[in-house]
């Protein structure tokens, strides 16, 4: 299922609603709801912040297969946000040394087997698959 | 829905969602934090990285004056969350 959000973070009330959907249409677990909420809001607040200048609304499609979830996030623009290219996170820094911030990127990593990242037409698609395995689902 | 709230013990009480929009009112109260407090996530179903960033900024804050937040009762997910990006080493979380 799919559906366009207006590209601000007053967006996140509806977007979680539509996320909630979702899960009870699919019957998804505790575990992969959480994973799912945590990396629509933030893949779809990094474009905002980064792509500020743009007015089209962002899509954001979530399906579920027989072994996999998937979310599909397009945003169009000029400027390409290869998640993939993202700094690396670095968790072994010290609370001194940590920076407020960039941490988003690497904890969907963490809880997502694939990430992938396509630029055509200006337009960014950011592809997150997590695996369903055995009771994982 | 995020609510938070300071029990008369001076806990600072977490509820609901604490997502990317409500930075703002979390920091009602932890920007009016000058000594070290005990957080209860006893009734928080869900924290991004934005929580956390509010939470990072509190404690390094804290940390120059010899003080700390301390965490307790976190879910299953959210303490996966400190997990994984390594904040379960500069909180004390119980």
């Amino acid at each position: 299922m799919d559906k366009k959000f207006k590209r601000d973070i007053s967006s996140l009330d509806d977007i979680f609603q539509f996320i909630a959907k979702f899960i009870t249409l699919n019957k998804i677990n505790e575990a992969n709801s959480f994973y799912l909420n945590l990396a629509v809001e933030e893949l779809f607040t990094n474009l905002v912040k980064y792509n500020a200048d743009v007015v089209d609304p962002i899509l954001i499609d979530l399906s579920k297969t027989s072994d996999s979830l998937v979310v599909e996030i397009t945003d169009k623009s000029d400027k390409p946000f290869d998640i993939n290219k993202a700094a690396q996170y670095d968790v072994k820094q010290s609370l001194e040394e940590r920076p407020i911030g960039g941490v988003g990127i690497h904890l969907i990593k963490k809880m997502f087997d694939e990430t992938k990242y396509e630029f055509h037409d200006k337009s960014s698609k950011i592809t997150l698959v997590k695996f369903l395995r055995g009771t994982n689902v | 829905m995020f609510e938070i709230d300071v029990s008369a013990e001076k806990e600072i009480i977490l509820k609901g969602r604490f997502d990317a929009s409500q930075v703002e009112k979390a920091a009602v109260v932890f920007d009016e934090v000058y000594e070290s407090r005990v957080v209860n996530f006893a009734r928080l179903d869900y924290i991004s990285s934005a929580g956390l960033s509010v939470l990072l900024k509190v404690q390094k804050r804290l940390k120059d004056n010899g003080l700390e937040l301390k965490l307790k009762n976190m879910n299953n997910q959210i303490r996966e969350v400190f997990k994984y990006a390594g904040f379960d080493m500069i909180f004390e979380i119980e």
